[in-house]
């Protein structure tokens, strides 16, 4: 009868907590948002990292596409030194 | 005559016949193998689980797992793990040094949360909310195993396997009831590798056609979301961070499991810079830490400790968890849709419990099946991957109360 008693206070406390805790990650989700849209809205520019040449202004998005590709069939030993537009 | 004894004492043949139940449990191990390999039911789990039953089951090979009243010595003291490795073999080493203090399972969160894109569930956050009523399963579960003899401990573990997410079933029942470990295992991936069973038996019986028909896509572009995501990216960085903290001040005892989760989900979002560890985290690391979880939890299922009534029970109401915690999920939308002019798939709902990606496939396919153009896969990732926040945070509280 006692563990009887335990578990409905288990499912009161467990379901309020986890109903909680999502509703903290849609909050949190919807600040974080905010947050970025007010204040690092776009895509930034990214310039050349040290040992890096980029010889124009590429997007981080294709940048990382770039450094991915080079990763994967390089098997992590490549590095991007240079991107020119042919 | 006298070598002829010698020779048949040195087998196991004297062993299996003193206890048929070692054959019962070397069939058990095949079958699981067959599901795994044949059936490919979680294939990646079932078959070292599958292979450490039958390792644990052959007599005098040292490979079952002892039972912690072994290890235990007097004044609290345990055995230490060279004793141990001494004593009892080198997969109870394993077993208590990995297993037994909980180190594998939140390694394993860190290559699943590398593995993890919280995009889905960002772009659609109040979607995340059916991932919190699809964990009723486990409560109601731990209610229904206590009025059927179970401690609240056991009932505990037994109830979690309705959150649908193995890792996390292990580290509770680790942490509650370690002696359940191997049945408990068994039953939470078996279920999991069951969901495209699970689910359309448990939508067929919950849902009109009416509903199943819902386009998310036509609500989408009748309501838009006030929010757009302008750098996603950025986004996805702070979004781990940011929840980790938070989380961990509400309910500490979850870190373990949503730490890592999170962590693992970091190195991902952050990208090139840190590659390295997140094909580490989802690669050597994560089919590693794969291996020795599944050989030593299936080295837990001895007939001694498998063949027990308790066994059936925990079979039988694994699946209950599995079923209410998807019911829970589906009545959740149907109550939402009741107060809201833009209506929700209740199959959003379904896919609340983890099982992550498998959960939504199943619930994508059976929408398609109703509507070929309602692709709904996006919308129910959001509730899936909350889900898995969901059971580890169910997880935390069942341990900061019973432990």
């Amino acid at each position: 009868m006692n563990d009887m008693g335990v578990a409905l206070e288990l499912l009161g406390i467990g379901m309020v907590t986890v109903f909680t805790i999502l509703a903290l990650v849609v909050i949190l989700g919807n600040l974080i948002i905010r947050f970025v849209n007010r204040f690092i809205p776009e895509i930034e520019k990214v310039s050349a990292r040290a040992g890096q040449t980029v010889s124009y202004e590429i997007s981080q998005k294709k940048m990382a596409v770039i450094v991915s590709a080079v990763n994967k069939l390089t098997k992590g030993t490549g590095r991007v030194n240079k991107i020119e537009k042919l | 005559m006298g070598i002829l004894e010698n020779l048949y004492k040195m087998t196991a043949f004297q062993d299996i016949f003193n206890n048929p139940g070692y054959l019962l449990m070397l069939a058990i191990g095949a079958f699981l193998l067959y599901l795994g390999i044949r059936k490919q039911y979680e294939p990646l789990l079932l078959v070292p689980i599958a292979f450490g039953v039958i390792l644990a089951n052959l007599p005098g090979g040292q490979m079952g797992v002892v039972s912690a009243d072994l290890i235990n010595l007097e004044g609290g003291h345990t055995k230490n793990l060279l004793e141990i490795a001494h004593d009892y073999g080198i997969m109870n080493f394993l077993y208590y040094s990995l297993i037994k203090t909980g180190f594998l399972p939140p390694i394993i969160f860190m290559g699943i949360g590398a593995l993890t894109d919280f995009g889905p569930m960002l772009r659609n956050l109040k979607l995340a909310f059916f991932g919190a009523a699809a964990q009723l399963g486990i409560f109601v579960v731990l209610i229904s195993a206590i009025a059927l003899g179970f401690t609240a401990k056991e009932a505990a573990s037994l109830g979690i396997i309705g959150g649908a997410d193995g890792p996390t079933a292990i580290y509770t029942t680790i942490k509650l009831a370690p002696h359940l470990l191997g049945p408990i295992a068994i039953a939470a991936y078996s279920y999991m590798a069951l969901v495209p069973v699970i689910i359309p038996l448990v939508v067929r019986f919950t849902c009109t056609k009416k509903e199943l028909l819902i386009n998310m896509k036509e609500m989408d572009k009748k309501y838009p979301p006030n929010l757009k995501i302008k750098n996603l990216k950025a986004v996805k960085i702070a979004f781990p961070i940011v929840l980790g903290i938070v989380v961990s001040i509400f309910v500490p005892s979850s870190v373990p499991l949503l730490g890592m989760l999170l962590f693992g989900n970091l190195i991902k979002e952050i990208g090139a810079n840190v590659a390295r560890l997140s094909e580490a985290a989802t690669g050597s690391i994560l089919n590693t830490a794969t291996i020795f979880l599944g050989l030593t939890v299936g080295a837990t299922m001895t007939a001694q400790v498998f063949l027990d009534f308790k066994t059936i029970m925990i079979v039988v109401g694994g699946f209950l968890a599995f079923a209410i915690s998807i019911f829970g999920g589906i009545m959740a939308v149907k109550i939402t849709n009741l107060f809201n002019k833009k209506k929700i798939n209740p199959l959003i709902g379904a896919t609340g419990l983890s099982a992550v990606p498998m959960a939504s496939r199943v619930a994508n396919d059976i929408a398609l099946k109703h509507d070929s153009s309602n692709h709904i896969l996006q919308y129910c990732m959001s509730s899936n991957i909350s889900g898995v926040i969901g059971s580890a945070v169910a997880a935390g509280v069942l341990i900061s109360f019973l432990q």
